[in-house]
């Protein structure tokens, strides 16, 4: 309750509500899946390319070699390079021979130097060979093949870089298109927990309506089938709810009108009464007295009673309007206050309207004033200030104060501890201030009670202030209020 | 029925002391000793009283022409109840009628008003403020109302101040007294805006025992008597946030 000062709302840990986990999970999901796609995609794709590379290399290479051979022996004179370089070659590959010791090469950038050692022994030692290899940052391809008979070696070497680039690219592809599938998963995830949930959302929906009085709201029980008997039984339990909470708006109903009777009488009597004072002994007089306060003080506390009784079954309804509110409080001071509280306005407070239930602050503004007198030594001045968007009202009174500790306990109902030690009059349990709290609480309002400056308690009630004086605030028009009050009404049966 | 016609000639005895007739008070209500107190204090502030336990012997009264000038009616009676009797008043009668509630359930007041009720208290009430509510209305029902006493037009409605009469489009419509005065008091302040709070102190006559809904409920019945269509005014207009205005329409 807002009017219990000094407790901060716990702060709650934050854990991921379920939706973000299902879109977690099936974002996981889509990422695991497409990479693995995409890997096994790439390997597949970059081993059956490099090999038909390879095989295109060799057979190049040897049938180069074949000719080559042929050439060497029959002409042992020709200039090799040249040889080399009518050899049948593919843009990109050059040739490299080793005729008796000697190094020839087709191109000016690839020559012995840019094979591999280890490589070029083994074919020296008669071995057919490749190898693939970097050579000034290209991969390269090396094929090389003695030829048979003669003291010559014959590779070839073949550029590798259009390869590997359209590799880069299938891998540039392949990721985007794992990336793609990720966020695709994401969506899925999102929307498919958003459709599962929906249910519960609605669910939610009707339990809100629910707690805010509009109690004739239903799930809808015929949908999914496996969603049936959750709607079923959520229904039936707000069946059961509406029935207690009619039931007991009944007996509050019947209890108030069992006690307003008698009341009415009592107190009308007691008028009567009063009227004639004058017609009665002195000693009739002081029993007359007597009567009065007790019948007044029974009548307060039956009201209270009705009214918390009310908060307790849920069946509250509030005619909001605008009202002054140091008129308001001048006026249930009137009412209330039988002996002379001095009331101040202060200048800034003085046009300022709350939008508010009539009776229920007057009852606010009796109570506290009731509080000071029966319980404080009586009020020794009510103030009205502005703070802000909010306005005050002060209620100081001439009693010993309260203990800082005992300063929540007092809007507790029935909280005899601190009020038992302040009672100086004979009558009063704490049903006031808790209503004094629960209709401030019912206004957003606040309550809570400090130290008066100079000895004394001051309790001080807050109230939003819905507009500075002039016209009064929207209000909505008569058949706008009536439905208002209507739909509380039934809500509340 | 001819109560119209008392309208300017009775007196109460709080107002004229000159005064010999008291004014009447029916008291309709069921449980013996509220009524007896009831009658104690307003016999003490010296209005004749007339007492039924129910709404029968209630409306029997009317019949007998012991005509009151104003009914308190508790709403749970045995047999026909408060919104009933009201209702039925209501076919013959203008006389003020205040309801009493055990309840303060905004329906329960809410529903009086609609069955025709000027205005309610709640018990367990104050004689005092009781007795305030029955002087502001009778004083209400002995005034001439309103200043103007020439006929006013609005739009296709014709108001005889005087004679208590109203007409749309020539033909008469039947107003309880505070629908006619409430009609009056924003008929001679034609386009203008009258707050809830204004209309409650020049109608009713109260400063601040007034509860805005006695407004608003009134103005609606107004409406399903004068407006064509009730749920879409053109002549009472609410100014949302304001009040009430009167247009021709």
């Amino acid at each position: 309750m807002s009017s219990v000062p000094g407790s901060p709302p716990a702060r709650r840990r934050r854990r991921l509500g379920l939706r973000s986990r299902v879109t977690a999970a099936f974002t996981v999901l889509a990422l695991g899946l497409s990479v693995i796609m995409a890997l096994a995609t790439y390997t597949v794709t970059r081993s059956s390319v490099v090999h038909s590379e390879e095989a295109a290399a060799r057979r190049q290479t040897f049938s180069n070699a074949y000719f080559l051979r042929g050439a060497l022996r029959n002409n042992h004179n020709q200039q090799l390079p040249e040889l080399l370089s009518t050899l049948g070659t593919s843009g990109t590959a050059s040739s490299v021979l080793s005729y008796r010791g000697q190094w020839y090469a087709s191109s000016l950038a690839v020559g012995r130097d840019a094979l591999p050692d280890t490589f070029v022994d083994e074919v020296l030692r008669g071995h057919a060979a490749q190898q693939i290899f970097t050579f000034s940052g290209h991969p390269e391809l090396a094929v090389g093949v003695p030829i048979a008979g003669l003291d010559a070696y014959y590779f070839e070497v073949f550029d590798l870089g259009s390869l590997d680039h359209t590799l880069s690219i299938l891998a540039l592809v392949l990721a985007a298109a794992a990336a793609a599938t990720t966020v695709l998963g994401a969506l899925a995830g999102r929307w498919a927990s958003r459709r599962a949930l929906m249910p519960l959302r609605e669910t939610a929906r009707v339990a809100t309506d629910i707690t805010e009085g509009r109690l004739e709201t239903r799930l809808e029980a015929g949908g999914d089938v496996d969603l049936a008997p959750l709607a079923t039984s959520f229904n039936s339990m707000v069946d059961a709810l509406q029935a207690r909470i009619q039931r007991d708006a009944r007996f509050a109903s019947d209890v108030a009108h069992e006690l307003r009777t008698p009341l009415t009488t009592l107190s009308t009597t007691l008028g009567v009464l009063e009227a004639r004072r004058h017609e009665l002994s002195p000693r009739g007089q002081q029993a007359l007295e007597l009567l009065g306060a007790e019948i007044r003080q029974f009548e307060r506390l039956v009201q209270d009673l009705l009214e918390i009784s009310r908060y307790d079954a849920g069946v509250i309804e509030q005619s909001l309007e605008p009202l002054q509110f140091s008129e308001l409080v001048a006026h249930a001071m009137a009412v209330e206050a039988d002996d002379q509280v001095p009331l101040v306005v202060e200048p800034a407070a003085a046009s300022v309207q709350v939008l508010g239930d009539k009776r229920r602050l007057e009852r606010v503004v009796a109570n506290l004033i009731g509080n000071a007198r029966d319980h404080g030594g009586g009020a020794v001045e009510v103030r009205v200030q502005r703070h802000d968007a909010r306005v005050r009202l002060l209620v100081d009174d001439a009693g010993p104060g309260i203990p800082a500790e005992d300063r929540t306990r007092v809007f507790e109902r029935f909280s005899r501890g601190p009020l038992a030690r302040r009672r100086l009059g004979t009558e009063g349990v704490g049903l006031g201030l808790s209503l004094v709290a629960e209709h401030v609480a019912l206004h957003r309002g606040q309550v809570w009670v400090e130290e008066r400056p100079g000895g004394g308690a001051r309790f001080v009630v807050e109230l939003p202030v819905s507009r500075e004086g002039g016209p009064p605030v929207e209000e909505g028009d008569a058949t706008g209020w009536d439905r208002k009050g209507r739909d509380e009404v039934t809500a509340s049966r | 029925m001819t109560l119209d016609a008392r309208w300017g000639a009775d007196g109460g005895p709080q107002s004229d002391k000159t005064e010999t007739v008291a004014s009447r008070i029916l008291v309709v209500e069921d449980d013996e000793r509220v009524r007896a107190s009831v009658r104690l204090a307003l016999e003490d502030e010296g209005y004749e009283v007339i007492e039924t336990a129910t709404a029968e012997e209630a409306l029997a009264a009317f019949e007998r022409r012991a005509l009151p000038h104003l009914v308190l009616i508790d709403l749970m009676l045995p047999g026909m109840d408060g919104f009933e009797c009201c209702r039925a008043i209501r076919r013959v009668s203008t006389v003020p009628i205040i309801i009493v509630t055990a309840r303060t359930d905004t329906h329960d007041v809410v529903a009086g008003l609609e069955a025709g009720a000027d205005d309610y208290v709640t018990k367990p009430f104050v004689a005092k403020e009781l007795g305030a509510r029955i002087r502001a209305l009778l004083r209400r029902a002995r005034a001439v109302p309103g200043q103007p006493t020439q006929a006013i037009n609005v739009g296709d409605l014709e108001l005889e101040p005087e004679a208590g009469v109203v007409r749309r489009g020539g033909q008469e419509i039947h107003l309880t007294r505070t629908e006619f005065l409430l009609l009056c008091e924003l008929a001679s302040n034609p386009g203008r805006v009258l707050s809830r709070e204004q209309l409650l102190e020049r109608v009713w006559g109260y400063d601040y025992f007034g509860d805005n809904r006695l407004v608003d409920v009134h103005i609606r019945r107004l409406r399903t008597k004068v407006e064509p269509d009730p749920t879409n005014p053109n002549h009472v207009l609410t100014v949302r946030g304001l009040g009430y205005k009167l247009q021709a329409g």
